[in-house]
């Protein structure tokens, strides 16, 4: 399961972290974010201990997204080390993500 | 309902069009399914409204629910252009005086590739060749030109076409249409490879098209029982040579060996040469199920884009 991300919590749960994290920027009522929701949550599972798995509501939270200057949604930012190490836009297969997130670790 | 998988299974020869869907929907049906459920596949993402731009894709019920302007943006569709090139001389009428032979067969997987590439919205388009260019089409999507197509294929399943005779020349035609097709595109050749010329000049001509970076998927077609196996009853035969006519009498037993072992190493240089030169080859036994032509050209196409 992925971990709820929000504006308080975002820098010691990523930017602090020492596991790679992904952090999927979703809205509620974005399609697409729903279509892509269920793989994150996989992936959460299916990662658990070796890297975070977050999901951050860019309606509710909307410093870290304009930090990360998120434009369009859904967004799939990875880090390492604190850093953007990847990113994916737009809705994709479980597969390409899984790809990104294996390279990182 | 029974959907034809082998040639065997084709009654008679109907209507081209209804046929290919017959084929096409019998392979089709169970061979996957959807992963996504409720909505578009095509529909990817929402991006920020940057006043100015056109408000076309503008999500205006999701303005109308939250005032958000947020624009749609949906993934790229691909589009390919196929060429389905036929070799149409004399040797493809083989098994001679049945009428399911290696054209026959050929016609049907081609009908059937392009009722595929239409339901996709690809452009298509075809070439029939024998010692020269008998036909060449442009690649188009529309429905009266699939029509054109079916008809010209039909003609090739007409009996009054089994004149004997017709040579082929493959690299001649290949060179010729590698020069001719500007844009990128995919092309797929139907061929016994069975010909005077050598195997380097036919390959020759499809590095051309490599050169002019054609994908290329080649669907070698042959009769395993007669041509491979030599499967003929003992006792003496007259061949023909069905392109020059030139005659030979033989008792298959005395050969059998020998030719099955020289038809094997031509089978594996055409392989082996296919390999070096990034061409995709198929072995299309016209005994066999059509999903080995319609299974390879699937993977393929889902690797191009």
């Amino acid at each position: 399961m992925a971990i709820e991300l929000t504006d308080a919590n975002f820098e010691e749960l990523v930017v602090k972290s020492d596991k790679p994290v992904i952090v999927d920027f979703w809205a509620e009522w974005c399609g697409p974010c729903r279509m892509i929701a269920p793989f994150i949550n996989e992936i959460g599972a299916e990662f658990e201990g070796k890297a975070v798995v977050g999901k951050l509501d860019v309606d509710a939270n909307n410093g870290v997204a304009v930090k990360y200057g998120i434009r369009n949604i859904p967004t799939v930012l990875f880090f390492k080390n604190g850093q953007v190490a990847d990113k994916q836009v737009g809705a994709c297969q479980k597969k390409a993500l899984v790809e990104k997130l294996e390279k990182l670790l | 309902m029974l959907f034809p998988d082998k040639l065997e299974d084709i009654a008679s020869f109907a209507n081209l069009e209804l046929l290919s869907k017959q084929v096409v929907e019998g392979f089709i049906t169970g061979l996957h399914k959807s992963p996504f459920h409720g909505f578009s596949v095509e529909f990817a993402e929402h991006r920020l409204y940057n006043p100015g731009e056109s408000t076309r894709f503008v999500d205006w019920k999701l303005f109308a629910r939250s005032e958000k302007l947020f624009v749609k943006r949906f993934e790229e569709e691909t589009n390919l252009r196929a060429n389905l090139i036929l070799d149409i001389s004399s040797s493809m009428l083989f098994p001679h005086n049945e009428k399911k032979n290696k054209l026959y067969f050929s016609v049907i997987c081609a009908a059937a590739l392009i009722h595929m590439l239409r339901n996709q919205r690809d452009a298509v388009g075809i070439s029939l060749f024998d010692n020269e260019i008998r036909l060449k089409t442009g690649a188009r999507i529309s429905a009266v030109h699939s029509k054109w197509l079916y008809g010209e294929l039909e003609k090739l399943v007409d009996p009054q076409f089994s004149a004997l005779k017709r040579e082929t020349k493959a690299s001649e035609a290949i060179h010729v249409l590698a020069e001719s097709t500007h844009r990128r595109s995919l092309t797929i050749l139907f061929s016994d490879f069975i010909s005077h010329e050598s195997i380097s000049d036919i390959f020759s001509a499809l590095q051309h098209l490599r050169f002019k970076k054609h994908d290329v998927i080649v669907f070698h077609v042959f009769d395993s029982k007669f041509e491979m196996d030599f499967d003929y009853s003992n006792r003496p035969h007259r061949f023909i040579d069905m392109e020059s006519e030139e005659e030979l009498k033989l008792n298959p037993n005395e050969i059998r060996e020998f030719y099955s072992k020289k038809m094997k190493e031509y089978k594996e240089d055409l392989i082996f040469r296919c390999g070096q030169n990034q061409i995709d080859i198929v072995e299309a036994d016209i005994n066999k199920s059509f999903s080995q032509i319609l299974m390879p050209f699937i993977i393929k196409r889902a690797r191009l884009y």
